[in-house]
């Protein structure tokens, strides 16, 4: 027990002092992930608009696509990425393996299918009389889209923190994409793997703490969301 | 007079589905007509084509003397001299206000009197003093009144109503009729859907009688069609349209 409570209070030194390794993690983490939702919910979003909105010869299969999809495990992203980003696959030439640019694309095929799905979700609960009014008043197709974000916007937001929530807790990614290089790719999650194994447990305890504080506003945030 | 509308062998599927099948409409400006059938039998249909936001699989809509194109930009010009009202108009959740200024936000006609123009709708629906009123806190009736008021502000030259006082009260019914009749006074052409037969006679509309997507025969507003003997699945309006088909 004494262990136990010695490593937390080390953890929370470590966070309140702003030790430059907790914050090169945490700044990995959060910036590559952040970006990976960037281009995932420029992606995912109209994705899930068009999947809502249209109706078109195998849309149940784009559907069941899209939830399979949803589940898709990390290493298996990580895996095809890789594939793909490696020196004999076809984008090798690009260097991106191993960088933090690797994990960013990696992060986003596996947050856009999230995206997409809740913003799918968001149109399909949304009320039907929404499009029509807005375009009966002469908004142009875009104009009617844009408009109909707006009035799902708490659902949109909510798509983008639940598919941030996925990605910034992935361990598979990152470790096989980034290569969990020190002050260089290393996430809170690979990070926390790396360190209990060399035991250094409170290192990764502060991690850990820094990761479920993380989860947590997330979590508070759709919360709040869904009882507006 | 040349037609608001002129409708030739309009075809609209839903599927497999025919839910509109009309030889041939042409409907004069500055009238009233009143869409009458059953459930399904192709009102609103009929509307959301008149309102340019659907298109037929077949067929040639001609809106104000142009052939309507699909493209938007075709489009656009055609589909801002009319507006539609929905049976259980979708408020947006804000005030009175703001509901009728975006439909002139969206029609880019936000102006030094865009202001002025939503207060003047919103008196001429009998709701003076609305402006800052939550649109969702309104009655029925008044929901109905504002959603008018955001069609009046547009200042169309066609208002479709679809079933207006389908879901209102007595007294806001006859308020909504009297009010159909000034439109019409003043030149704008409205078109309704009504399960209401005495309705559309009070307000001395001609009667478009629908059943399974098809105009029927009988839908004369007066004898005269008689004497004409119009096409099947054509409609018989006035003395003047007979001479015309």
């Amino acid at each position: 027990m004494d262990y136990l409570t010695q490593s937390f209070n080390t953890a929370l030194s470590l966070i309140i002092s702003l030790d430059s390794e907790v914050v090169s993690t945490v700044w990995t983490s959060l910036s590559v992930s952040l970006l990976a939702i960037i281009v995932a919910a420029v992606i995912g979003v109209p994705i899930g608009l068009l999947v809502a909105l249209r109706n078109f010869y195998g849309k149940r299969l784009v559907l069941t696509l899209l939830n399979t999809l949803m589940a898709l495990p990390t290493v298996v992203v990580g895996l095809v990425v890789y594939g793909l980003l490696s020196r004999q696959g076809p984008f090798g030439n690009m260097g991106l393996l191993f960088t933090p640019a690797a994990m960013m694309i990696g992060q986003t095929v596996l947050a856009t299918p999230i995206v997409a799905n809740y913003t799918l979700g968001a149109v399909t609960a949304a009320d039907s009389r929404i499009l029509p009014t807005i375009l009966t008043l002469g908004a142009s197709p875009l104009q009617g889209l844009l408009q109909l974000l707006l009035e799902i916007r708490f659902g949109i937001v909510a798509a983008i923190a639940a598919g941030f929530g996925r990605i910034v807790a992935e361990v598979g990614v990152a470790m096989m994409l980034g290569g969990n290089i020190r002050g260089y790719t290393r996430t809170m999650t690979t990070s926390i793997a790396l360190e209990t194994s060399k035991g250094e447990f409170a290192f990764a305890l502060a991690l850990g703490i820094i990761l479920m504080s993380v989860a947590l506003l997330v979590n508070l945030f759709l919360n709040s969301l869904q009882q507006r | 007079m040349t037609p608001i509308y002129s409708l030739r062998n309009i075809e609209k599927n839903y599927g497999k589905k025919t839910a509109l099948k009309i030889k041939r409409i042409d409907l004069l400006p500055g009238r009233i007509y009143s869409l009458t059938g059953a459930n399904g039998a192709g009102k609103s249909t009929l509307l959301q084509l008149l309102a340019l936001l659907d298109r037929p699989n077949a067929g040639e809509i001609r809106f104000d003397g142009d052939v309507v194109g699909w493209r938007w930009r075709d489009l656009r010009r055609s589909r801002r001299k009319v507006t539609l009202v929905h049976q259980s108009p979708y408020l947006f959740d804000t005030t009175v206000y703001q509901n009728l200024i975006l439909g002139l936000r969206l029609r880019e006609r936000v102006m030094k009197n865009g202001r002025q123009r939503a207060l003047n709708a919103l008196e001429t629906v009998g709701l003076n003093g609305f402006e800052e009123r939550r649109a969702r806190e309104l009655s029925g009736g008044e929901m109905q009144r504002v959603a008018l008021a955001r069609a009046l502000s547009l200042d169309p030259r066609v208002l479709l109503l679809d079933e207006p006082t389908a879901n209102i009260d007595h007294a806001s019914s006859e308020y909504f009729e009297k009010l159909i009749i000034e439109l019409q006074q003043q030149g704008m052409t409205i078109i309704l859907s009504s399960h209401d037969s005495d309705q559309s006679r009070r307000l001395g509309s001609e009667i478009l009688n629908l059943s399974e997507g098809r105009l029927l025969n009988d839908a004369k507003p007066n004898d005269t069609c008689k004497k004409f003997k119009p096409v099947e699945g054509s409609l018989c309006l006035s003395p003047l349209k007979m001479q015309e088909v």
